[in-house]
């Protein structure tokens, strides 16, 4: 039996270097780094410019700039994965057979590559006149 | 099923406060977001791929029930970012920090944060919503 001290003890041993304290570490810096993408995206585009303002003259324009191309760019790839990452882990919590585990984590990252991929080939391609 | 009814039923039972409550939040407004970006991500490409559905889409996102939920979104990403924040800061620079008297004082400190920024944003949206949708 594990008395409470030992039990304190071992939970402050350092965690185990691996994919996971690695995720766990990129989720906190990435959290960090889309308050101001993700923030500044939805300041600009949901509160101040408006869906009503917004259509393929818009957007042309807002991509006729590289800076907003980069930016978006940044903002798809970095709160995508941190999103699908996120799933990824709740659904962890719920998931007790690991070959489900594994299967619901290849099927996140089709889905996060293929739905990034999409997203990256509009920002490069741009607005097509129809 | 029958261990999703056992979650739903423990999250509601279980009695963990601040704590408890902000973990909860923090993954709904999560979860809600992520659905909606990728969505967005799909319907925004629209305007390399079929251009001519791209006005469509936005007259879906002009409609009431949609603004609405944009409302509601604005919040779930300002509540997300503040709370997870207070995480980051927490987790990198101030492990030893986290008791639970902390906790609790600032996981009530993020929702009133996210409160006050997402009342002037919200006050705007729904004004944008009455001007374009019922002519006000």
């Amino acid at each position: 039996m594990t008395t409470q001290t030992e039990q304190m003890r071992t939970n402050q041993l350092p965690p185990q270097e691996g994919y996971e304290s690695w995720a766990w570490k990129w989720m906190r810096y990435s959290g960090l780094l889309l308050i101001p993408l993700a923030w500044g995206h939805v300041l600009i585009q949901d509160i101040l410019v408006g869906v009503h303002s917004i259509d393929l003259d818009y957007v042309a324009m807002r991509w006729a700039s590289l800076g907003w191309r980069v930016y978006d760019f940044l903002l798809l790839a970095f709160a995508f994965a941190h999103g699908v990452n996120g799933l990824r882990q709740v659904l962890n919590d719920y998931i007790r057979q690991d070959s489900t585990r594994r299967r619901v984590t290849w099927l996140l990252f089709v889905l996060w590559i293929v739905i990034s991929l999409i997203g990256a080939a509009a920002i490069v391609g741009g607005v097509r006149v129809p | 099923m029958e261990s999703l009814k056992l979650n739903i039923l423990g999250m509601a039972r279980y009695r963990g406060r601040e704590g408890q409550l902000s973990f909860i939040l923090h993954r709904l407004a999560g979860l809600g977001t992520l659905l909606f970006l990728a969505i967005h991500i799909v319907d925004t490409s629209t305007v390399y791929f079929f251009p001519s559905l791209y006005e469509h889409a936005i007259e879906i996102y002009r409609s009431t029930l949609f603004m609405l939920g944009e409302i509601i979104l604005v919040f779930c990403v300002i509540y997300h970012g503040v709370n997870g924040v207070r995480i980051a800061i927490f987790d990198l620079f101030a492990p030893e920090r986290w008791n639970i008297e902390t906790q609790r004082k600032t996981a009530q400190w993020s929702l009133a944060i996210a409160v006050i920024l997402w009342l002037p944003a919200a006050y705007l949206m729904g004004r944008s919503l009455l001007v374009h949708n019922f002519g006000l």
